[in-house]
Parts: structure tokens; sequence; C-alpha cells
């Protein structure tokens, strides 16, 4: 057992405990530290302008993850090398750093260090082919600015990011990995007490132990969603249980039929394998959040938060997943719908926690399709969100599976609009009506500021239509929402 | 050595925000710095029963719990709080009394050792209220608004509703063509990246030095003064950089009050700190509802105007501004009248955003333009230009200059206009519905008092200093620009100090005015400076100098040279050498040129096109281009940046950005960027900025001004796009999904 946790800042080694549960790596830098670069714009993860990167050796290999520090726990820093903004410029500036100053990538200056931290990390992400300002466009959707404009900065990114990285830290990497790797240990991790306490075990065993020893603990894995609970909510949560050492819980087992996530998977590591089912399903998490969120956000975390919107659950369901649940030593499965059974209440018993959801694959007659509508098209959650899966017969749909996020207290099927599908014949759109009727009165959705429950009914139906116009063999060019299926950007 | 003036110079602040070396209001520190956090009101109106602290003071570590039962001495007539830009009406007191004014209104401040002890000790703050009704919604108070009275401060005389000419109302039922239609634009909110945040330092000698986030240090400091009842002396208000503040922070907020009050009570440093959540209870741009009536000739002649105006303010101040002049002023026509109320509501008092007044008003009018020409079977380009005024319509006089027909040109050519089928749903890309709407933009041109002191070394180093700030726009660099070439020195020999209230005066930095003041004040400063190198050079034994007039000498190079032969020089150092002098110092004031025979405006035309989704009504904005009119370019850097962060508000402003207000309960429900929605990347594409050549002599540089120009018309222009992409024409803003749909 470890008392501490341990990350690296400026090649030093720091120790810390005694530090509260829930302190933030942004006020762990601002304020213990007194390093001032990285700002707080709005303490919800929603304007990237506290972007640190975390500098991890995975494999063999160094990794460069740009993460929003403000709502990112400090101890989630564990075993990383944390870089900010302050630490770039090192006699003279960064290539980055450069690039936005020659492109007018700052005005008031305030976004600035995390937009010059999340280029940091598409300067030294891997990429293949030439860096287009699409992938820009996608690498720094989590930044907000409010006075450039954006262009300048993209054009920054792409003046900056298109060369291999030459910087001082390329040139450490192998020393770099070395005193990562002196940082590595197989120790489960606990700062405090019984009563408060931010914990870190190292394996599933330890895990389900001291779950069990502490049903009341919050479990956290990217703290993208519990950060908010500290920074907005103001709520003390005197036990955590961070999920980010547990060994093998972030394994992605890909079969044949189907792939199974970790419940730890990042939304970032599952893209290429769900893309790979669909090129929708990378599109829509591309959208689901910025870089940022993606990075430290996980599969297993947006189905345990219940979230009535998704995005990942509505397209899993669609898809077929099963949930596999655990307690103690004892796992259990059960389709990932019916986890979800109101508002905020989902069939997780205390003490369990999820283990993994395995997601199965199209087969040969399968066309899957799904769609994001949202009021701002990127990082917004979503008004509508609609996921098909229809197994065709010839002409006709054998069955269907079809869920939204949006259009109830949870993410749901459309059961009356999968049976109606029975009878229709997709060379015929006649044939769709009783379907398309049938998803009205599927739902009865909400009328909130992301839309009107009108707006929704319509959205619902629309989608449906869409769906179904692409299964007929439509070209896909004519009927996408955005993004031309064939140039779908599918993450790396 | 070529001028800096007109290039494309990086700016000069850019090394100490890209490295993260730039120090923000939060960011200042003293020994024994105190953290205060504040409790805001969870009613709407009403006042406080009961303010319970005990808990709060039980937490170890907290110092005080300020209320407007404890707090020290604030000033108690209004005056006091009356700052350089406030408008008419009883300014809001923070902790002065019991009243509830509006929801998110601060009533205690938990002061504290650390931040996170002063943030949870807020939360045990118990209050009891008594609650009055209250009405935030605009639509309900319509009835109830109030003609604006034209206002008691001299200097904003500017903002009195503009006289009607001729017969409106006959002409309009006279006119051939006639289009009347309402417009609304809601609430939004600024939303800086900064947060709002204040940090007060009691120095050892007992006075307070205030980092504040600010658009007018000298504003904060007369209103600091006026408040605590303090001397200019013992009161100094920083701010070196300021992250984004678009009119949000030309009047004193509540950040700075409360840092001071506490810092008085404790005779301690102590830093307040806004959430986002809070800097909704700032001010905001009022919304407005709006009907245009247009009537027009068959040949598409305007023939009368009329613009009735409803804005939102709260009710103790009657904040607003030139609504309806714009209207009558940009297009040739010999009727126009207006009617511009005020709504009063439960809210705090609305204030200045980008483009304040134009980016509304011009949204209505250039929407409603839209109308008329598709009445008019006219191109709407073409109805621009048959509705053209060579003169200001308000007073019929002339412009000082104005290239719009220019920006017309450039813009509709570069943007491939003549290609545009006029018929709405004509053109389309696969399913996607493709739009194309333009718009004009108007801004004035205005140039205010100001002060420069210019002090040059004999090692060829000048600072320039003056109290305006720079919040974001690059006012240190086209500073530093302006002087390099006044005083020909390079770039780098230039040192800028502004973001001081203690150096010369300067007005807030807002409305587009400061690069046209500062600019010219160096010139002038470093005329001075040049004249007295003059009397040096002269009095040199021999001085190739001696029979040149202080007109015909110019600075460059490090020299004094004579304009008409440049063999004849002085260097800087043999002058001050000469003098036996080390530092030249100099501070002027300059003042704008009375000019009332001419108008100063700047133009734009705006080109955008959409593509729609038409089953879901999701829109892109794929390309915008921008032709601006504007005087002289100090930095084509700077000002395309400029534009463009423009352009984005207005994408923002047609189709995201609302405050979001439940009427039941008074209490804006969007109170976060997750769900207030400010355009991301994804949402801008193409965006095309073309600066036309614009001489203008109305000031020795020429210069206009370029912060507020970008964003007028952009709506518009999305708008009239979205109508001619699908026929459907939403006049409320923004254009959500679900409206194109209904």
């Amino acid at each position: 057992m470890r008392n501490e946790i341990r990350f690296l800042r400026g090649g030093r080694e720091v120790r810390l405990s005694g530090f509260s549960p829930t302190l933030t790596l942004l006020d762990y830098l601002r304020l213990h530290e007194r390093a001032l670069g990285t700002k707080e714009g709005c303490a919800e993860g929603d304007c990237g302008a506290c972007t640190v990167v975390l500098r991890r050796c995975v494999d063999g290999h160094v990794t460069y993850a740009p993460v929003n520090s403000c709502i990112l726990f400090a101890g989630q820093a564990d075993g990383a090398e944390v870089i900010a903004v302050d630490d770039l410029a090192n006699g003279g500036l960064h290539p980055v750093q450069q690039a936005m100053v020659e492109s007018h990538g700052s005005q008031c200056g305030f976004c600035t260090p995390g937009f010059v931290m999340a280029l940091f990390g598409l300067y030294h992400a891997p990429r293949k082919g030439p860096l287009t300002r699409a992938a820009v466009n996608d690498f720094i959707a989590g930044n907000l600015c409010r006075c450039t404009g954006y262009r300048p900065i993209v054009d920054a990114a792409l003046a900056a990011c298109t060369a291999p990285p030459q910087d001082r830290f390329a040139e450490d990497e192998p020393e770099a990995v070395r005193r990562l790797a002196a940082l590595a240990d197989d120790a489960d991790v606990l700062v405090g007490d019984d009563r408060r306490f931010f914990a870190a075990p190292a394996s599933i065993a330890s895990l389900a132990d001291i779950y069990a020893s502490h049903p009341d603990a919050v479990l956290v894995s990217g703290a993208t969603d519990v950060g908010l609970w500290i920074t907005k909510q103001l709520r003390d949560l005197p036990k955590i249980i961070w999920l980010g050492r547990v060994r093998g819980l972030d394994a992605i087992s890909d079969e044949p039929d189907a792939v199974t996530f970790g419940a730890t998977v990042t939304h970032q590591a599952a893209m290429p394998h769900l893309a790979a089912i669909d090129p929708d399903l990378g599109a829509l998490l591309r959208r689901f959040a910025g870089r940022q969120v993606r990075t430290v956000g996980t599969i297993g975390g947006n189905i345990a938060n219940g979230s009535p919107i998704g995005d990942t659950p509505p397209a899993l369901i669609a898809l077929g997943s099963t949930l596999i649940l655990q307690q103690g030593d004892t796992t259990r499965t059960l389709p990932l719908e019916d986890f979800f059974i109101a508002y905020g209440r989902q069939d997780r018993r205390p003490g369990e926690f999820v283990r993994a959801v395995r997601v199965a694959k199209l087969g040969p007659d399968d066309c899957f399709r799904c769609y994001k509508i949202s009021k701002r098209f990127d990082s917004d959650i979503s008004a509508v969100m609609g996921a098909f899966r229809f197994t065709r017969n010839g002409d006709h749909i054998a069955a269907a599976r079809i869920a939204f996020g949006g259009m109830a207290a949870t993410p749901r099927r459309a059961a009356g609009a999968e049976a109606a599908l029975a009878g229709v014949r997709l060379s015929d759109p006649t044939t769709w009506s009783a379907a398309l009727t049938a998803v009205d009165a599927d739902f009865s959705p909400l009328d909130d500021q992301r839309g009107s429950a009108r707006y929704r009914r319509d959205t619902a139906r629309a989608l449906l239509r869409k769906a179904l116009i692409e299964a007929a063999g439509t070209p896909t060019r004519e009927t996408r929402v955005v993004d031309i299926r064939e140039d779908a950007v599918v993450g790396r | 050595m070529a001028p800096y003036i007109g290039t494309a110079v990086s700016r000069v602040d850019g090394v100490a925000k890209v490295t993260g070396a730039a120090k923000y209001a939060a960011e200042f520190s003293a020994p024994g710095l105190l953290y205060a956090s504040i409790v805001s009101a969870t009613i709407t109106k009403g006042r406080i029963t009961r303010i319970d602290t005990s808990a709060a003071l039980a937490v170890e570590g907290v110092l005080t719990v300020l209320t407007h039962e404890n707090r020290p001495r604030m000033a108690d007539k209004d005056e006091a709080y009356k700052d350089e830009v406030a408008p008419d009406g009883s300014p809001f007191r923070p902790l002065y009394d019991d009243k509830i004014k509006f929801n998110g209104q601060p009533i205690a401040l938990v002061v504290a050792e650390r931040s996170e002890i002063a943030r949870f000790a807020a939360s045990l703050v118990v209050v009891e209220y008594g609650a009055a009704a209250y009405v935030t919604d605009v639509f309900r108070r319509r009835e109830a608004a109030v003609p604006v009275k034209a206002p008691a401060n001299p200097s904003e005389a500017l903002f009195a509703p503009p006289k009607p000419r001729g017969d409106a109302d006959r002409a309009l039922a006279a006119a051939a063509v006639r289009h009347e239609g309402e417009y609304y634009v809601p609430i939004e909110h600024h939303n800086p990246m900064e947060l709002y945040a204040a940090t007060a330092i009691v120095d050892p000698d007992g006075k307070l030095t205030v980092y504040d986030k600010t658009q007018g240090v000298q504003n904060i400091q007369h209103y600091l003064c006026g408040v605590f009842g303090l001397k200019s002396d013992d009161v100094k208000v920083m701010n070196p950089y300021m992250g984004g503040g678009f009119g949000s922070g030309l009047r004193p907020q509540f950040e700075v009050v409360l840092a001071v009050l506490a810092a008085r009570a404790l005779q301690r440093s102590v830093r307040v700190v806004l959430t986002r959540q809070q800097m909704y209870a700032l001010g905001y741009r009022p919304a407005m509802i709006q009907r245009i009536a247009l009537g027009a000739n068959r040949d598409g002649t305007l023939d009368a105007i009329s613009h009735d105006a409803i804005t939102v303010t709260s009710q103790y101040e009657d904040f607003y501004r030139q609504e309806t002049a714009w209207s009558g002023l940009l297009y040739t026509s010999a009727n126009a009248k207006y009617a511009h109320r005020l709504a009063h509501l439960d809210l705090a008092t609305s204030c200045d955003m980008r483009a304040p007044s134009a980016a509304t008003a011009v949204y209505a009018l250039e929407a409603a333009m839209d109308e008329l020409a598709v009445a008019l079977k006219l191109d709407p380009l073409e109805l621009r230009l048959r509705c053209y005024s060579d003169r200001d319509q308000h007073e019929d006089r002339p412009y000082s200059s104005k290239a719009l027909r220019e920006c017309y040109r450039q813009g509709a050519e570069a943007f491939g206009w003549s290609r545009r089928n006029p018929e709405p749903r004509s053109m389309r890309e696969g399913t996607d519905l493709v739009g194309w709407g333009m718009a004009t933009g108007v801004w004035d041109a205005f140039q205010a008092p100001i002060t420069v002191r210019i002090v040059l070394t004999a090692n060829g180093h000048a600072e320039v200093a003056c109290a305006t700030s720079d919040i974001g726009t690059g006012t240190y660099t086209i500073m530093a620009q302006v002087a390099a070439d006044m005083l020909g020195l390079p770039l780098d020999n230039i040192s800028i100090k502004l973001g001081d209230s203690s150096l010369p005066q300067s007005p807030v930095e807002g409305g587009s005015w400061i690069a046209a003041s500062v600019s010219n004040g160096i010139a002038t400063t470093a005329a001075r400076i040049r004249n007295e190198l003059l009397r040096l050079a002269k009095q040199m034994p021999g001085s190739p100098l001696a029979d040149v007039g202080s007109d015909d000498v110019a600075l460059a190079d490090g020299k004094l040279v004579s304009k008409r032969d440049s063999s004849r020089a002085v260097s800087i150092a043999d002058a001050m050498r000469q003098g036996a002098v080390e530092r030249i110092e100099q501070e002027e004031t300059t003042n704008p040129a009375q000019d009332e025979k001419r108008a100063h405006n700047t133009h734009s035309a705006i080109f955008a096109e959409v593509k729609i989704d038409e089953q879901l009504g999701v829109i892109r904005v794929t390309r915008v281009v921008s032709a601006i009119a504007a005087g002289r370019i100090l930095n084509t850097k700077t000002a395309t940046s400029q534009i463009l962060g423009g352009v984005v508000w207005g994408i923002g402003m047609a189709l995201h950005e609302e405050t979001q207000i439940d009427h039941t309960f008074g209490r804006i429900v969007n109170a976060n960027i997750a769900e207030y929605h400010v355009p991301v990347h994804a949402d801008i594409h193409d965006i095309k900025v073309i600066f036309v050549d614009e001489p203008d002599d109305s000031n020795p540089l020429g210069i206009k001004g370029l912060g507020e120009i970008g964003i007028v018309g952009v709506a518009a222009a999305v708008a009239n796009a979205v109508y001619h992409a699908t026929g459907k024409r939403v006049r409320d803003l923004p254009i959500s999904l679900d409206k194109l749909l209904a």
C-alpha cells in the first residue's frame, strides 16, 4: 500500500499526501505551486483554458494527453508527468508558442495557455498523413476563444504541427521513459484514512475489496462528470476511488463478433474500435466531446452515470450490448438497455461496479446508422441522438434495434417502431409510414432549452426516415446530417 | 527604416501570453492575501429578512462574513456610485442594504485564509427573504414600457433619440411597396474567457493597489474614491492585461467593490474571483423587440423608415443607446420616424456589449431590407445601392469618408454574389439547401480626449505611457507601432506602459475609440519630443538643421532629418548630447478636432453562405466575406483578427447565443458556457476579411477604429441566407433548429 501519489513536474518527482480527495489538478498548480500560467475559465471542462498535458509511458511509448485540469483530480496525475504552459518555453519559445504569436492566435490571452497546451498535445500526437484543417478543428474543439475568430489559431496549428516533433520533450523521451518507469509500481494507493480518502486500487480484486468495504465511496474514472459535482455543486465527497490504476480494467478485447471494452477504456481509445464497426460511431465520438474530455472520459463512466442523453448508450443499445457488473467476486450480465431504470437511477447495487461492456459487431446483412443532433454543432449535449441497426432480409427488415437519447428520462429503445418495421419494404417508402408513426407513439419527450417536444418528435421521425433511406441504398452523400461517411474522421 | 504602421507586426505581448507569463487580475498576490467568496441571492426581488452567518463564521480559517448589516461605511448618495459611463438612475450598491433587485445579486462576502474555505463557508450562510412580485419577461412589460428621455449626462447626449424627418406615416401609407415586420433579439452575455476578479492589496503605507478586470482603470479609481471616500492618492487601480471585456468591463462591477470593502474591513489584502455562474449577474446585451416599417417606390428607392424599439433595463437605471438611430442614418429616405421605449425588468442593468445598439438594430433593419428586396423582386445588394446615401441622413451632412460602395463591390466579387439565383430554395448541394444572404454594417468613428507621456532617453529608447487598457484588442502593439514610426526608432526600442490609473488620462476602452485616440495622442506628444530635439540640434555649432522649421523635420532612423533634404540630419544621440540631457519627457493632451460639419462612421458589407439540412434544421455557415471600410488600418494582423472575431460573434448571435430566463423564478437557466453557446471551432468555416482603401482626414493619422464594426450586420446576413436557403423567415434570434422546423 502506497500512501501518497507521485508525479513528475519539470523532471522532479512530486510526492503528495494529506491532500483533500477532491483537490483538482488546477488548484494544485495555481494554489499550491503558484504556477499561474494555467487558467480557470469555467471550472467545468467546457472552455479548455485549463488544459495541461499528462505525459505517460504506455507500453514503452510516450504519450501526451491534453486534459482539463479544472475537473481532473490531482490524484489522477499519479504516475504521469504534468506539463503546463509555464514549462514549455526554455530559452526560446516552443514551436507552437512561436506559431501562435506569428499567426496572431492570441488576443486577450486568457484562453491562450489552454490552446498552447492543446496544440502541444497535437504537436506530439502520432500522425498518419498530412495534418488537415479538419483534424486541427477536432483536436482543439474543446477549447473556446471569444476574441480571435479561431482561424488564426488553426493557422498556427497547421504551421507548427506538421513536421515530426523536434522539441526538447521529444529529445528527452528516453530519459522520460526512465523517470516515468521509476514511478510505476503495482501498489494499491490510499491517501487519507477510513473517513476521507483518495484511493487508487491497482487490481480488480483490490477494487472489489475496497468498494465492498466502502459502498458509499464515489467511483471516479475520468472525473469529467464527477469533477463538476465538486466545482459546481460544491459537494463534499469524502471517499474517492479512482479506477485509473486498476490493471486490466481498460482492456479491449476485439473478437470477430463483438468488442468488449473494460470500464475504464477512454472514449479516445474506444474510437477506432467503434469506428471500425461503423464510421458513424467514429463521427459520433468525435462530436461527443473535445479531445480533453475524450482523453480521460470513459465508456464505463458514461454508462454508469446514466445520463438521459448518452451519447454512447443509445448507440451501444442499438448495436446490441451486454453490460457486465461486478460485486465482490460475483459478476452478472444484463442487456445494456435494462441497466437504465429511471432518471438518475440505474440497476447497480451497493458495492457493485461496471466491469465491462460487450458490444456486438455488425453482420453482413446489418446496416447501422447513428445521428447526433445538437444546437451547437460541436461540444454540445444532444437535443436528440438516434441510433439504428437494421438486419436486412433482401428488401425486408428482418430485425431492427432502435434507440434514442434525449427522448425520455433514460436512453431508450423505440419498441413500437422496431415492431412496425417488420412489414417494411425498403424499396417502397410508402410502406414506411407505420414505423414513422410508431416512433411518435414510443416517446413523450420533454420541452426544454435544447429543443421543444415537437422538435424532438419531428426529429426522431426524420432520423428514422434518414436511416431507412440510407439502408435502402440511396447514396449516403444525399442524406448525411454532417460529414460524408467516406470521409468520417475516425480518430487515431 | 520602413514604417510599422500598416504592416502585420506580431503583437508585442504575444510572448507573455503564449508562455503564461501575462498576469491577470486574480493572479497578483501579497503577503497574507485573503480569499473571498460571494453569496448570491436566490430570489429575484424583495428583502433579506434574516441573514445568519454564524455557521460560516464558525469554520476555521474564516475571518469575517460581510453583509449589509456589518459592512464598513460606504457612500450614501447616488452621485458617488456614478461612474464615467453610468446611465441615468440610481446605480446598484453591493451589500448596501437589505433590498434584492435581481437574482444572483451579491448579498454576503465570506473572507477566509484559503479560497476553498471561503467557498465552503459561503455555502453555510443562511438567508431568509421576504419575496416580492417581479417581472423578468420583456413581453410582459411590453405595454408598460416608457419612452426614453434624453440623457442627463452631457457626454451621453449622443444617445438622445434621433429627430424624425418628413411625415413617415403619410409616406408609408402612400408607399408603392411596404414591408413591416417585428424582430426580436434576446438577452446575450459577453462571456469573456477571463473570470471577473479583483485583488485589493493593502500596501505597507495603508494605501490600496487594486488589480481589477476592467476596461478603464481611471474610471474604477474615481469610482472607488467616491464610494469609499478616498483621496485619489490613496488608491491605484491596475489592469496590465485583461482577458476580454467586450463592454462588460466598461462600468465598475461588484467584484471590485467587494474586494475593497473586505480589504478595508480587515486591513488585509483580499482577492475576489467570480464563478462563471456569478458572471451572469453582471450586465448583458439588452433584449430588443423591434418593429421596422419600410416604404419604397417601385424603383427600389426608399421613401419612409419607421423604427420602433423596446429595450430592456433594470428597475433602477435607464440604460439604452442609440438603438433607433441606425435605421434612419444608413439609407436615403425623405421620411423617417422613431420610437424607443424602455422595459424595466427585475434584472441587473443591461450594458454595452460589442457594437451596442448597432448589433441588434442593424440586424432588424437589414433583415427588413432583405424582406423589402423580396417584395420589390430586387436583388438585395441592388436595393442597398439604390438607397445608398452619401450624406448622413439625420443631419444632412457629408461623411468624412464613406467607402461603403467599394465594400459592396469588393465583397460581392470575392463572394461570387453575381452567381446567386434569387429564388429561395433554388440552390442545393446534395440534399443540403444552400442560401446566400448579405447585409450592411455601420458604426461610429469616435475619438476622445487623451493624454500621452513619452520619455525619450539618450540611448534611443522611449517609454510611452497612458492609462488606457489593452483588453485583448492589441493596444500595446499599435501604440508601439505608432510610437516607433513617430519617433523614428525600432519597435524593440519602445516600451509601453498602460493599465495603471496613475498614468496620464485616458477614457475607458470601448466603442472602438481607443486606437484613434491613443495613436493621435502619441503623434501629438511625439511632435513635442521632436520639437525639443530640434531645439537642441539647432544649438549645435554649424548645425545642419539651423534654419529648418519644426514642420519641415521628421524623426527617422534615430535621427532628426530635414524633409526637404535628407542629407541634413542630426542623430537623436547628438542632439541630446548637445543639450547635456539624458532624457526628454513630454506629456500632452490631444483633443479631437471639432468637426461637426461631417459625419464620422465605419461601414461594412457582409456576404454569408449557409448550408441547411432541411429535415433537421441543422445550419452551418460555410462562407462569410466581410468587406470593411474603416479608415487607415494600423496593423493588418490585429485588424483582421478583430474582424474575424466580430464575424464569429455575429454567427453566434444569429444561431446560438441566448440567455434563457425561467420567468417563473426570474433566474437564468443556462448560466454556464456548456449551455450558453458561443461558437466553437467546428462552427467556423471560411471567413474572408477585406479592408477597402478609405483615406480619411478626421484625425492626423486617419484612424477610425475596428472593435465593433466586425459584428454589425453579420447576424442579418446569416438570417437572410437562411431565408434564401429555406424560404422561411425566422424573425427572432437565435435561429435554432426547432424554430426553423416549426
